[in-house]
């Protein structure tokens, strides 16, 4: 075994360390520190992802004949991981699970004005597969797509439509099929928004980021948008789960986190005399908190080099989707009470630290457990995949 | 990166798993519940072929593999709980024989631990500490050409069956460590009292009374055993996080098909959510400390040894909290059977409670980890 990133590894990891420490120009901080802006969607958030495109980054993973450079999951996880850590809120959905696949099997048009321009860092897709009583249930979907000569009506409502708001597409899992059984009469359109039909509303959530609730009324969408075959839909959606899934849980922000939180406790003055540091409890959630993220990155690791080798589990990926998750959680909770009463202030306060991170993380960190599939759910994947045990009724 | 082992350590695992799984079932191990909990026969048999010198060069009649494929073998016993001592016998006391002994010792012991004639054990852990780090509570003193030693010294597992017996004693300029002669040969001023783990496994409480030993067996003294003892601390360690997570695997596999069997209320009881999803949370657990095991015994084999100590503390933490958790979960969803001694999980839980405190456990492991990790901090702050 060697379990240690290779000397080609560290290069490309210190590699596209530097390089984005470049794409971070003051601009940048300070629109994406702007309240609101942190989910992207800026003039500065939108040339650095042109310049990540130009750059080659976005197309990094993507296989050869679709334009990819083909680098390797545990090369792409390294990218992911130092993207991750340095907050950028790049479209992951949009790079690796609906880019790759559009390139697949979409038509001429498609490719021509999307997949070039998600490679380029120009395009952003937003994701329409769930609706108000679609949710861990996606086979539930009710949003229709009609056949009216060569275009499709399309009609129906979908949430948690998250970068709606500044996307150029979206991904739309639609109904073509009402009498086949509910995963079988499924078919994906890509759908720009700025067509006649297509309207959205906010949904502000406790993290103060924006989802959105997208409504489709009678929108009228030539044939050529959509993708795939009709009614085969349901493999687009599962087909590109295991990359997305690498950019799903990554132990980058977690460390990053750690790092600086343990850093602030090295500086700061306990009221007790000497300094945060010096206080055996700190100690010893810097210590928990260390234990949880090495399992962490070893994990991610495994899955990334698994993934290389064609060794990759179903189960796996559950197991690391829900260690994960909650580690994150417990992660922010020991880091928070080192912090303190401090860790509560918002961003901008007067007496913050460490940028309010900790509080932002706390209040966008509770959807991480049920988004991207359900752990509850991850669990019965890993009872039923790992442990060949009878599945129950869900 | 690397995350598989090479086609002869597969193929020493598998031989290593044969030979165990042919003696260890529950019957034949019944035989071992009382009295003396070594199987000689087995451990002859594993000599026989060649695995009880994995790590020991040719030259002393060892296949030369690495500290990696020894974890392998320990592996292996967890998953079959053997009445082995692999851990005393190979890891500290051989593998200090092999690290830090001169040439004239290595032949005089290691050739016999290979073709199994020589047993070797080791009492390094100290009654009132919790770690293998610690002011020993042996000392000794030189005189002449002989060390002399007194104290007692705990947890020495079949003291009266071993050849000889690592030990570490103070003295007036550091830690020395020292083989010992058998209790039960003709040396006067060694005793040897039974005490019996959780496990079942016999480990002796040593008492020392001017027990004079020859200088040559004596293996490193001061700074260089301070160093040996880094190094056989992270060993031990590691060792005994791969010994875990065979014991758990087995446990998780077994809880996983006992309830895809049982039946109550007229079905499967694994068809139940909250058996299905505590099952996977064990399996989740098994799967952080496959890596986390895995990691430590490459930082062993391939770091230097400050590096590896967090790697192996990180490890064991793991492992004491991993092996709580499944062996309770194991046990409870067994429900009746798990306590059972016809059935074998016993043995199991019994091995998980002995690995989770020996040589130290999660808390002081995670005190330590903590204070290392504040030291590291201070002097990035200070720079």
């Amino acid at each position: 075994m060697d379990i240690a990133l290779s000397p080609a590894q560290q290069a490309l990891q210190q590699k596209v360390r530097d390089y984005l420490a470049e794409l971070f120009t003051p601009e940048l901080t300070a629109e994406l520190a702007a309240a609101g802006a942190e989910e992207g969607g800026g003039p500065e958030f939108r040339k650095a992802l042109r310049k990540l495109g130009e750059d080659g980054f976005i197309s990094m993973s993507w296989p050869k004949e679709l334009g990819g450079q083909e680098a390797s999951a545990v090369d792409q996880y390294i990218f992911t991981e130092e993207i991750v850590r340095t907050g950028f809120p790049y479209p992951f959905l949009t790079t690796e699970a609906c880019g790759p696949v559009m390139a697949e099997y979409a038509s001429d048009t498609v490719r021509e004005k999307v997949v070039k321009g998600i490679l380029a860092g120009e395009v952003v897709v937003a994701i329409g597969y769930s609706e108000p009583s679609a949710g861990t249930d996606l086979g539930a979907l009710k949003t229709r797509a009609e056949r009216d000569g060569d275009d499709w009506i399309i009609n129906g409502q979908k949430i948690w439509t998250s970068l709606a708001d500044y996307s150029d597409y979206i991904w739309l899992a639609a109904r073509t099929d009402p009498d086949a059984p509910k995963h079988k009469g499924i078919t994906m359109f890509v759908v720009p928004t700025d067509i006649d039909g297509f309207s959205m509303s906010p949904i502000w959530t406790l993290g103060s980021v924006r989802t959105n609730a997208t409504y489709y009324e009678d929108i009228r969408l030539p044939d050529e948008w959509r993708v795939g075959e009709v009614n085969k839909g349901w493999k687009l959606i599962t087909g590109q789960l295991n990359r997305e899934r690498l950019s799903l849980v990554t132990h980058g922000h977690a460390e990053e986190l750690y790092l600086q939180t343990a850093r602030w406790a090295a500086e700061t003055a306990a009221n007790e005399g000497g300094m945060v540091i010096d206080l055996p409890w700190v100690q010893h959630n810097l210590a928990k908190v260390k234990v949880g993220l090495d399992a962490l990155k070893l994990l991610c690791w495994k899955q990334a080099w698994a993934m290389d080798m064609g060794t990759l589990d179903m189960a796996d990926a559950s197991v690391a989707k829900v260690y994960g998750t909650e580690f994150f959680l417990e992660n922010y909770r020991l880091l928070m009470e080192i912090v303190g009463q401090t860790a509560l202030l918002r961003s901008g306060s007067a007496g913050e630290a460490l940028l309010g991170k900790l509080e932002h993380r706390y209040r966008t960190g509770s959807i991480l457990t049920f988004g991207g599939g359900t752990n509850e759910v991850q669990r019965e994947i890993i009872a039923g995949a790992g442990l060949w045990m009878p599945r129950g009724r869900l | 990166m690397n995350f598989a082992y090479s086609e002869d350590q597969e193929q020493l695992r598998q031989l290593a798993r044969k030979i165990l799984e042919d003696y260890c079932s529950n019957e034949q191990l019944r035989e071992f519940d009382q009295g003396v909990r070594f199987h000689e026969g087995l451990w002859k048999e594993l000599a026989a072929a060649g695995l009880l010198g994995i790590e020991i060069d040719e030259e002393y009649g060892g296949m030369a593999f690495d500290f990696e494929s020894l974890c392998l073998l320990i592996e292996e016993v967890g998953r079959t709980v053997a009445p082995l001592p692999v851990i005393p016998a190979l890891v500290l006391a051989a593998g200090a024989v092999h690290a830090f002994g001169s040439a004239e010792l290595k032949a005089e012991l290691l050739p016999g631990v290979a073709s199994g004639e020589i047993l070797l054990s080791a009492g390094l852990a100290q009654s009132n500490a919790y770690s293998l780090r610690n002011t020993p509570t042996l000392t000794a003193r030189l005189e002449e050409n002989d060390w002399v030693v007194d104290g007692q010294q705990s947890f020495v597992p079949f003291a009266e069956q071993a050849s000889s017996i690592l030990v570490v004693a103070q003295t007036s300029d550091g830690p020395a460590l020292l083989m010992l002669p058998s209790p039960g040969s003709a040396h006067s001023g060694l005793q040897a009292q039974a005490q019996t783990a959780t496990t079942g496994e016999n480990q002796s409480l040593l008492t020392c009374t001017g027990l004079r030993v020859a200088k040559h067996y004596c293996l490193a003294h001061g700074l260089g055993a301070e160093q040996a003892l880094q190094t056989l601390q992270n060993r031990a360690l590691a060792a005994t996080v791969a010994q875990m997570l065979g014991v758990c695997e087995v446990m998780l596999r077994m809880t996983a098909s006992y309830t895809s069997e049982r039946e109550q209320f007229g079905v499967k009881i694994a068809t139940f959510q909250a058996v299905g999803q505590r099952a996977a949370d064990c399996f989740i657990d098994v799967e952080c400390l496959r890596l986390i095991a895995q990691r430590a015994v490459f930082a062993v084999q391939s770091c230097d040894p400050a590096e590896a100590e967090e790697a192996c503390k990180i490890a064991k933490i793991w492992a004491a909290d991993v092996g709580h958790r499944v062996s309770h979960a194991a046990q409870h969803l067994h429900g009746g059977m798990g306590v059972d001694r016809d059935y074998p999980l016993w043995r199991y839980c019994l091995w998980a409670k002995q690995l989770e405190l020996q040589y130290g456990s999660g808390a002081p492991y995670t005190q330590q980890l903590g204070s290392d990790i504040a030291a590291q901090f201070k002097a990035q702050v200070r720079q």
